[in-house]
This record gives structure tokens, sequence and C-alpha cells, in this order.
């Protein structure tokens, strides 16, 4: 007998040791610490959800106002703002596990050492994996962010990699460095499970009218639709660099641009803006991706992985 | 009553110029209890970005809401793109809307329709104080402040919400006398001590807090700021407390105690 009904596609992502259910991950920072959006996008029904950056102690963030619209995006300067990692442990991440959601812990700090010690304690928590925001300012070096010079974003990752012990350490880079391939492999060759990217593209917003910096913090991040082209071309940059898998991130609101980061080499993506303009977006983006994969007769994304032509290439 | 935020596509009732760049905005509303002063919703009456811009909803606090007949109203100032397409709705229509959000008065002060009070309003800042005003059974004085250059609302709309209003404008070319709002309230509390309610701008809720403690009396503000998601977990709207923790005015406001918010922490 001839099966008639379509395929359903297989959406199904590993990464490293982890498998996910889906490839779409909600990104840290629009999603709390995991449950308060879940009326609207259920944690477990999403690949992973990442919570907001966990720093050793609580920090309190910038001045406000903390973020603004501008170019169709968003810039943001919350200042990373959260509880510190003994209350995520205690009250945020029992909740979160509950539901079965694939958990990754995103973690800040202002030196190695901090990175180390919240390796350590997050080694023996329930989390399932980290992920080094590496664009915190290292104020071992007068604030300049780890990640804008390669050897130190890899003595980052080694710092935080054996204390991790079995969990896999993702390692989140920034946009604008001057080689990302190199930083790809700098972090790649110093064991990152993953390598996650874009985070926010710096930015400025000026009032003409009152001559002000619009953001308490003068400056802030860019993310959603307009850093989209900029992350499609950093995620395939380090896609050839690199055999380690890439989480790819920026402007992702459509099914399509899931497929885009595939195309460009990413094994998953992370999803962050669209959550704030609709919580559940992910949701929406899963049934379209099925969708959108079964009408192209797309059997596996896997098979799309990295599977970008050249304008002129057949 | 249920407190959990729906996303709801609402039916436009009416669209009612309440002034030049003033109007009122009347749905059909979506279950939820609105009626607790100063709650707001997320409205958007464009398509979905990357086309549809802007990109993220716009809040608003409720104006006036009439359970009876479901009727929920926003009184809206045109100030950009978003409150420009929301101006552009006609009955019939429908627009998202994201609520009902946050905490009103009813946590902070839940006898709040027996508490005599005095409202603050400083213009567009009048929204949510309809809401208190249809339901307070106690004695209510209205202090309406407009800015320089403002003349934002119709006499006889301001004059139909309260009973008892004093209004006044900055450049005295608005409505009412020349002034700060501040004047009058100053007059009254000498004559009468009652708890403030306020919303406007930050310049004047912030001058309120000393006010309340000379005069020893309770205040409570409605206080805005940019709301990137409006559902607690972007922290754009962190606020601090005079005692050093933080609160998201999305969650825990928008109507704060003006006593324990640390004004000088934006
Ligand atoms: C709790 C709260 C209650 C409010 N209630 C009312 C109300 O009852 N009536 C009313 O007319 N206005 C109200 N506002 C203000 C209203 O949200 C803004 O005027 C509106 O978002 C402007 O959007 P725009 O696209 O027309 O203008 P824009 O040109 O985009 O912005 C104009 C101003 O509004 C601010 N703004 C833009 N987006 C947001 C956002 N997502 N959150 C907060 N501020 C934003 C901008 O920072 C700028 O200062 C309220 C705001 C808050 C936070
Ligand atoms: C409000 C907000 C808060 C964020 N907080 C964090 C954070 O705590 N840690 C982090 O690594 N990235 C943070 N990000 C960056 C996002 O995770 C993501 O990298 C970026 O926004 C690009 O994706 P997008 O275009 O889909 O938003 C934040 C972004 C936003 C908008
Ligand atoms: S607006 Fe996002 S937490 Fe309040």
């Amino acid at each position: 007998m001839i099966d008639s009904k379509p395929q359903t596609p297989d959406l199904t992502t590993r990464l490293g040791s982890l498998t996910l259910k889906n490839p779409l991950i909600a990104a840290s920072g629009v999603f709390g610490y995991g449950l308060e959006l879940a009326e609207f996008c259920p944690p477990a029904q999403l690949g992973a959800v990442i919570c907001k950056g966990i720093s050793l102690e609580p920090w309190p963030g910038n001045p406000g106002p903390r973020a603004v619209e501008a170019a169709g995006g968003l810039v943001n300067a919350i200042g990373l703002e959260n509880m510190g990692v003994e209350a995520f442990l205690r009250q945020a991440l029992p909740p979160l596990k509950a539901t079965q959601a694939v958990v990754g812990a995103n973690v800040i700090g202002h030196e190695l050492a901090d990175y180390a010690r919240l390796a350590r304690i997050l080694a023996d928590s329930p989390v399932d994996f980290l992920e080094l925001n590496i664009s915190c300012p290292n104020l071992a070096q007068g604030g300049l962010s780890f990640g804008s010079d390669p050897d130190l974003a890899a003595r980052l990752t080694e710092a935080a990699v054996n204390p991790a012990g079995p969990k896999p350490v993702w390692v989140k880079l920034p946009p604008l460095v001057t080689d990302i391939a190199l930083l790809a492999k700098k972090v790649a060759n110093a064991g990152a499970a993953a390598i996650s990217l874009i985070n926010t593209v710096p930015a400025l917003v000026i009032n003409a009218r009152t001559q002000r910096a619009v953001l308490g913090n003068l400056t802030g991040g860019l993310s959603g639709p307009p850093i989209k082209p900029l992350a499609l071309r950093q995620t395939f940059l380090c896609a050839q660099a690199v055999k380690t898998p890439i989480v790819g991130m920026g402007g992702i609101l459509r099914a399509e641009d899931v497929v885009e980061f595939i195309l460009a080499g990413a094994t998953a993506t992370q999803i962050a803006t669209a959550i704030l303009v609709d919580p559940r977006s992910p949701l929406t983006i899963l049934t379209d991706l099925r969708t959108w994969l079964t009408r192209e007769k797309v059997v596996s994304l896997a098979s799309l992985r990295g599977a970008l032509k050249g304008a002129n290439n057949p | 009553m249920t407190d959990a935020p729906t996303i709801t596509q609402a039916p436009v009732l009416a669209l009612t110029w309440r002034g030049q760049n003033l109007f009122q905005l009347t749905i059909l509303a979506p279950p939820g209890d609105w009626g607790d002063p100063g709650r707001l919703a997320k409205l958007r009456a464009w398509g979905q970005p990357p086309a549809g811009q802007p990109l993220l909803d716009r809040p608003f606090s409720v104006h006036r809401y009439r359970p009876g007949a479901r009727e929920l109203d926003f009184l809206i100032r045109v100030v950009g793109p978003g409150t420009q397409a929301l101006a552009q709705l006609r009955p019939g229509q429908t627009l998202q809307i994201t609520g009902p959000l946050g905490q009103g008065l009813r946590r902070l002060q839940p006898d709040f329709p027996q508490t005599p009070l005095y409202l603050v309003a400083g213009g567009v800042g009048l929204a949510p104080q309809a809401n208190l005003l249809d339901q307070l059974q106690a004695p209510a004085h209205l202090f309406y402040g407009e800015r320089r250059g403002q003349a934002l609302i119709d006499h006889d709309y301001l004059a139909g919400l309260a009973p008892n209003f004093t209004a006044i404008s900055e450049d005295g070319l608005g409505y009412g006398q020349k002034g700060q709002v501040t004047e009058p309230l100053l007059a009254a509390l000498n004559q009468e001590r009652r708890a403030i309610f306020a919303c406007g701008p930050p310049g004047l809720l912030t001058a309120l807090a000393p006010v309340a403690r000379t005069y020893k009396v309770p205040y409570w503000a409605s206080v805005e700021a940019f709301l990137a998601c409006g559902l607690g977990v972007c922290l754009s709207c962190s606020r601090a407390l005079t005692d050093g923790s933080r609160i998201r005015l999305c969650q825990d406001g928008p109507v704060v105690d003006g006593l324990t918010l640390d004004w000088g922490k934006p």
C-alpha cells in the first residue's frame, strides 16, 4: 500500500550531547526565568529555553529608560539585571525543570573567575547546558568586552568548560569583531560545545530635539529585524570556520527566517525580540516551519544545513 | 474574575475625538478585571513585523470600563506612528489587545471607592483617573494640568468626567487658569488633607512625593516606562524602591506607592 500522507518533517535537533525536540530556542533576556510566559508559550514545547543572564550576585541593571524602538528594531540597555545564581537555583529553576523543558543558563560575569565559579555551581544543578555571554565588560581590562579579544574569549571558555563538568558549554558571540571566524575557531578549540550568535549590535539612539541620548545608559544593543542580514553573514562565516554546531539568531520573526539561518549553516536558532512582539511567536513559527518544510518537500532540516548556494550557482 | 492576560482580537465600537489630538477609543472588552484603576492593555492596530510597523504593541491605561455593556474605553493622545494607526480605526474593525496588565490601585488601597481623594492628572495622565472616578463613592477633586501650548482636551468632556475639578495650564492658553497643577493642590491640602492619586509626566509625579510627605497623606502614582513586553520578562520597566529592592512596573505597577518608589533612580 502506498502511504499518501505527506511525511511530517522531522524537527529533532542534535546539538552535541543534547537532543532537542525542535530547533527553536527562546533566547536569553526575553523569556524571564522560563515560566512567566508559559500561558502563551509552554517552555517544554520549544527545543530549549535560555534564562536571563545569571551572575554570582544579583545585578541591579542600568538606569532607565532601558529600551526604545529604532529603525524597525529594538535598542535595549537593560544592564543584565538578574536575581543572582543562588535565587535562580532555589526559586526559578525547580518549577521550570518540572515542566520537562530543556533549560540553558546564560552566564555573565566581570572576570574569568566569575565564569569559572558559576560553571562550578551550575555543574551540580539541573540546568541542561550553559551559555557564556562573553559580551560583558571585563573589569580587569578596563571594561573592554571579553568577546573583543579572541585569546581572552578562549581563556574564558577554558575557565568555564572544566568546572562545568558534564554540562555542555555554549559560547555566545558578539556581532562586531574584527574576525568572527577567528573568534569562533578559538572558542571552539577551547572546548565550546556550541557557538551561538549574534548578541545585540552596539547602538546609540539620539533625540535631536532634546539633544539627548534616549537610553539612560547612553548606548544599548540593537535587536530584531534590522540585524538579520548581519546575523546571517556572521552565522555563515562561523559555520564555514568550525565543525562545532552553530546556534543562529538575530531578527528571527518567521519560519522563513529560521530556514535562512539553517541554510547559512546553523543547526538550531534562537528567538528574542519576536517574543517581545508576541509571546506566542515561537509556537507560530514552529507550526509555520512544519508547513513550510512539508510544502517544500524537505524531510529534515539537517538536509538544508549549510546548503546555501551562491546567487548564480545552479 | 480572571486575572491572567489574554491576547484577543476585539471589535472597535466607537472612536470619538475629545480634543485636537486626543481621542476616545471604545472596544468590546475581552474577559478580565478591567475595573482596577490604573490597569493597562497593549494595543496593536497594524500588521505583524517586519512589514507591520511599529514593531511593538503600544501600552495604554484603561480610561473607563462599563462591565454591563462590556465596553472598554481608552483615551489616547496622538504622538507617533502607533497612536496614529489607532486613530484610523473605525467601528466594525478589530484590533489586537493584550491584557489586562499590571496592578491598579486596588492592591494598595482595597477600599479605594470609599477613600476621599485628590486626583492629579498631567495631560493624558487623565486617562486612568476616569476609571477611578467612575467607582468613587467618597469626595474627590480632580486637578488637571496641561503643559505649555498643549491645549489637549475639550472642556465639556473634562467637565463630564469629574463633578469637582480644577483645570490649569502652564501658559494659561489651555483650559482653565494659568500655573502649575501643584499650586491648587497645595491650597486644597492646606484646607483638608486627603490621599493623592496621580498620573502624568515624571517631573510631576516626582514633585508630588515630597508634597505627600509634608502633608503626611498617602500617595499613589501611576508611573510610565517604556514597556517592551508588558508581560514581566524583559525588565525594561524595572524601577528601584527606597529599600533597594526592584519592581517591574508592568507587573507590580503601573500604580505604585509613591512614598516607597525611589524617584531619584529612573
Ligand atoms: C503604563 C502606561 C500607560 C499609558 N497610558 C496612556 C494613555 O492612557 N493614553 C495615552 O495617550 N498614552 C498612554 N501611554 C503612552 C503611550 O504608550 C505612548 O504614547 C505610545 O506608546 C506612543 O506610541 P507611538 O507609536 O504613537 O509614538 P512613538 O513616536 O513611538 O513614541 C512616542 C513616545 O511614546 C513612547 N513609547 C513608544 N513605545 C512605547 C512603549 N512600548 N511603551 C511605553 N512608551 C512607549 C516613546 O518612548 C516616546 O516617548 C501610556 C504608557 C504607559 C507606559
Ligand atoms: C530585552 C533584551 C534582553 C536581553 N538580555 C540578554 C541577556 O541577558 N543575555 C544575553 O546573552 N543576551 C541577551 N539579549 C540578546 C538576545 O538574546 C539576542 O541575542 C538578540 O536580541 C538578537 O536576537 P533577536 O534579533 O531575535 O532579538 C537580550 C535581548 C533583548 C532584546
Ligand atoms: S515591560 Fe517587559 S518586564 Fe515590564
